[in-house]
């Protein structure tokens, strides 16, 4: 209750801010309630003393005739002699608490006496609290709150059993917070418990109730005390431990006797307990537990429930047929070792608001009466009453707290650590119970996985097993294309071409060219050096070939195609051309056909590279020197072989880029022309000057015109196979396909490993769905 | 049909057989028509007397001599009080007396007083004879009984006879809670006396005659 007055305060404050805005005062208010001329006085309930005297004799008679005044309502504590001032210990502390006490009862008082000054009189007062009923109202939660509570206990009454409970206790609220201010403890439980008596009148005579058997009845007697109690507990100052009453010292000097005596024992008190043993000392906890928990109940129902199972428990610690010769000790030690909080006050809160009837009768209230039997042991208590010597008493008693009861003390607080262990105990079973069950759920579910999957695969083979009447469309697809392409039959020839360069005529011309390039790229990105070696080794067979015997043949034979080009001639013979290059290309891939579509990518990339960069540097000019230079590394046909090459790829070239598909080809060119040039002109611009003599350049230039001769034909063979393998990258239309998708690519020329790919597989044709492989390889 | 309510305290010295007595009781009806609470210190039984129904509340007492200031508490409100003393005790019995004085004092209403003289059994050491006591008991308005805890003798008669007082005495006494039952008639024939607990009839609350007096208003806190 450390808060009780200040939040009295406030809570009044702020009602008199609402009453009265205004410090004026008029005349009339100071007048005497009555009416008559004189002068009220606040002390007197706004009356004169007259009045106030006349006023006072009408309500007592009241009273007695309404109420007796021997009332089993328990008076007011009679004022105990002051134990706790006694006491010889006395702590900072409880100094600072004694002087607190003092100053807000003064508080209270003064706040009385300032209202009063204000208010005219404490009549006034009350009704200026009849008033606050109307401002003051009843947290709708009190009222909600019981319709819930009623519908989950009461689910078979009716409603309107609901509603005149409901009524009663807003009444009764309202009743005895309007009276809470004007009378003392006393009259206010007896109030109190007229409304009950009221109720249960009610109750008994309403046609509402006709239907209730007495059983609900009392049931409906405690729903409706403690909805009423518990929200008026919750007041401070206004029931539990009210003004005026010296409930709070009380609780202050029961405590600490209670500590003072906590070297009192079980032996002491002869009750048979043993806190070795472990039942009992869980029993004890128990109820110790309960006994506490009592001061948090808000209702006295609850406090008296609290207590009812407190000393079954305590009962259970007495064994099985326990008498009241047992229970008392055993609950006086209880309490002795508990030291509840605002025990005294909690005590009279339920004595005077508890429903008397229940009260005096009933399990709970012979409990009750048990618990304040022992109370009222412990404060009279003495040597005697402890069957031991008087001294003996007293120097226990002058001893320290801290020291005695501390067996007892170890025992319980070992008790409430084992009760936490084993808590602790269950709650770690119960997860390790819940993670097996999840394990065992998880193992289902693997279960069911591997069997689904199972499933999955069957029905896949079943499927499967169904749809190779599917697969076979599309083969039928590429077979026409092939047939297409197999028109030119030299495709079939040219695939086995890579290591049969030699016997080919036309085509090895076009096929030469290819694989130099992949070659190349390869070379060229990775090291000069390499590249060499390579060149060399692949330059000789080939070139041997291509530039011994061939070259010039397929000068003449290109010559020839792009003179013969006029565009159905062209076609099937260049066709063949690109799809040597790409079959070559191809034909790893089908030897590595794992490769996914990335290769291919790479692939492309290295090919666009090819194509790309050769065609801004050295167009017109770099061929020539490009190829001279590459012969002049070259050991083999330099002499003999440069000027002519030079001057017939030269014308070659032109003659295809101008000539070919004249718009087709144009096209990519443009295309290749805005992309390539960005990306790769300012990589190789400086490659172009300085190293016009590099074996890179002659490289590149020789490519140049690879590259040329490949566009075309790629271009020729779009409405084929190219259209497939440009399909992934991008849906670009047409012819610019092969070189659109270079194009982005172009750039990363560096990247030596894709080139490595790339001649490795130059699966260009993976890129198609795997039915083109094998139409491949089915075909030679 | 008639329903009583009254609340039944015994009262006595330690170690005259209190609690034996009314765990025998207990025992011995448990199958029959009471309903036991927990423990023995306190039950609530169901007792038919002709056709009215009277339900008792015992409530036992700690009987040592230290708790004897705080008996008031116990039969503060009570109907009937059991006085229990040892047969073979002198002191119990004469404790007994003191107990009726505290009562007299203490108790203003009208309340059924039974003396008890247990452990029957044990004669050959009888120590107050039958004559005495029931002499007494006859002079304090009692009745006597002599029963036996140990060989189960008498003890339901005390407690019929007891019934008995209390329904004769609610004709008057308006502090016990009695009234007709409607509602119970038809469960008339019925075995479970449990649910005789209809109260239809609620009699004034009244404060001026519960018993009390002013000592046990210093002892409740």
């Amino acid at each position: 209750m450390l808060f009780g007055p200040n939040l009295q305060r406030s809570y009044k404050y702020m009602s008199f801010a609402s009453k009265m805005p205004s410090l004026r005062m008029d005349q009339i208010d100071l007048k005497c309630k009555n009416g008559c001329d004189y002068y009220g006085n606040p002390q007197w309930q706004g009356y004169c003393s007259k009045c106030h005297r006349e006023q006072m004799t009408r309500q007592r008679r009241a009273e007695k005739a309404s109420s007796n005044p021997s009332a089993t309502l328990p008076k007011p504590e009679p004022k105990k002699p002051e134990r706790g001032v006694k006491q010889v210990s006395h702590s900072s502390f409880s100094k600072f608490e004694e002087k607190r006490l003092r100053q807000s009862e003064t508080s209270k008082k003064a706040n009385l006496l300032k209202f009063s000054v204000f208010k005219k009189s404490s009549t006034e007062e009350h009704e200026h609290s009849e008033k606050r009923a109307h401002e003051f109202k009843i947290p709708a939660m009190v009222n909600e709150g019981m319709k819930r509570d009623f519908r989950t206990r009461f689910p078979a009454l009716p409603a309107h059993v609901d509603r005149d409970s409901r009524a009663f206790v807003h009444s009764f609220i309202m009743d005895v917070i309007k009276c809470a201010n004007v009378m003392t403890v006393d009259e206010l439980s007896e109030r109190v418990q007229r409304q009950y008596q009221r109720f249960m009148k009610h109750m008994d005579t309403s046609q509402h109730f006709v239907g209730v058997d007495s059983d609900t009845k009392e049931l409906l007697m405690d729903f409706v005390e403690k909805h009423a109690m518990t929200y008026l507990h919750e007041l401070p100052s206004v029931v539990f431990s009210p003004n005026g009453t010296d409930d709070e010292r009380a609780d202050r000097a029961m405590s600490e006797r209670i500590q003072q005596l906590s070297w009192v024992g079980e032996r002491h008190l002869e009750c048979k307990l043993d806190r070795n043993q472990h039942a009992c000392r869980q029993l004890v906890y128990k109820a110790i537990s309960e006994l506490l928990g009592m001061d948090s109940a808000a209702s006295p129902g609850g406090k008296l429930a609290r207590v009812r199972r407190c000393c079954r428990h305590v009962l259970a610690l007495c064994g099985a047929p326990a008498s009241a010769d047992d229970l008392l000790p055993a609950l006086i030690f209880t309490v002795l070792k508990a030291n509840p909080p605002r025990l005294v006050s909690n005590i009279n809160f339920v004595t005077r608001f508890c429903n008397a009837q229940r009260l005096m009768t009933g399990e709970g209230g012979y409990y009750f009466t048990n618990l304040c039997c022992a109370v009222s042991f412990i404060e009279n208590l003495t040597a005697e009453s402890l069957n031991m010597d008087k001294k003996e008493f007293d120097c226990y008693m002058s001893m320290p707290a801290s020291i005695g009861g501390s067996a007892w003390a170890a025992a319980l607080s070992l008790c409430g650590a084992t009760r936490e262990a084993e808590e602790q105990r269950e709650a770690a079973l119960r997860v390790l119970q819940d993670a097996r069950e999840v394990q065992a759920r998880a193992q289902a579910l693997h279960t069911d996985a591997l069997a689904f999957q199972e499933q999955i695969a069957k029905k896949v083979e079943d499927v499967l097993a169904k749809t190779p009447l599917e697969i076979k469309p599309r083969r039928e697809i590429p077979r026409l294309r092939r047939s297409k392409t197999a028109d030119a039959s030299p495709l079939i020839d040219l695939e086995p071409i890579p290591t049969h360069n030699p016997p080919r005529s036309l085509a090895t011309d076009t096929s030469e060219p290819p694989p130099p390039l992949l070659n190349f790229d390869v070379v060229s990105a990775d090291n000069p050096q390499i590249s060499r070696t390579i060149v060399e080794n692949q330059v000789p067979t080939e070139e041997k070939d291509s530039i011994e015997d061939q070259i010039h043949e397929t000068d003449s034979g290109e010559i020839c195609s792009k003179t013969c080009e006029p565009p159905v001639a062209a076609q099937p013979t260049e066709p063949k051309l690109n799809i040597l290059g790409f079959e070559v290309i191809e034909k790893p891939s089908t030897s590595v056909p794992p490769r996914n579509l990335e290769q291919t990518f790479e692939l492309k990339q290295a090919s666009s590279l090819e194509l790309l960069t050769p065609s801004p540097l050295g167009f017109t000019p770099f061929d020539s020197r490009s190829i001279d230079e590459l012969m002049t590394p070259d050991e083999f046909g330099s002499d003999s072989l440069a000027p002519g090459l030079s001057n017939i790829n030269y014308d070659i070239d032109l003659s295809d880029l101008s000539g070919d598909n004249s718009v087709a080809e144009d096209a990519p060119k443009e295309a290749k022309d805005p992309f390539s040039p960005d990306g790769l002109k300012t990589t190789f611009d400086p490659f172009a000057p300085q190293t016009s003599a590099v074996a890179y350049k002659e490289v590149l230039d020789k490519f140049d015109e690879f590259t040329l001769t490949d566009t075309k034909p790629n271009q020729s063979f779009d409405p084929f196979d190219v259209i497939h393998r440009s399909d992934p990258f991008s849906p670009v239309l047409t012819v610019n396909m092969e070189h659109k998708p270079n194009d982005p690519f172009s750039p990363e020329q560096r990247e030596a490993s894709s080139i490595l790919d790339d001649s490795d597989s130059p699966t260009s044709a993976c890129l198609l769905p795997s039915p083109l492989q094998p139409q491949t390889s089915n075909k030679p | 049909m008639k329903v009583i309510e009254a609340k039944i305290v015994v009262l006595g010295s330690q170690g005259v057989g209190k609690t034996s007595l009314v765990v025998r009781y207990i025992g011995k009806m448990f199958s029959k028509h009471i309903s036991p609470t927990i423990g023995a210190s306190f039950f609530t039984c169901n007792i038919s007397v002709g056709d009215a129904r009277v339900k008792l509340q015992v409530w036992d007492t700690a009987g040592q001599e230290r708790f004897r200031s705080m008996a008031p508490m116990y039969y503060r409100n009570a109907n009937a009080a059991l006085l229990v003393f040892d047969i073979t005790s002198v002191s119990s019995f004469n404790a007994i007396k003191g107990w009726v004085k505290e009562l007299q004092s203490n108790v203003s209403e009208e309340m059924v007083v039974s003396l008890v003289g247990n452990k029957c059994d044990l004669q050959e050491s009888r120590a107050v004879t039958y004559a005495e006591a029931s002499s007494y008991a006859a002079s304090i308005g009692a009745k006597y009984c002599e029963t036996s805890a140990l060989h189960d003798q008498n003890i339901e008669q005390v407690f019929l006879s007891t019934a008995t007082a209390l329904l004769a005495l609610s004709a008057t006494n308006q502090t016990m809670r009695s009234y007709d039952s409607a509602d119970d008639e038809r469960q008339n024939g019925s075995p479970t006396e449990e649910q005789a607990t209809g109260k239809v009839e609620l009699p004034a609350w009244n404060t001026d005659n519960i018993a009390h007096g002013e000592l046990q208003r210093n002892m409740c806190c």
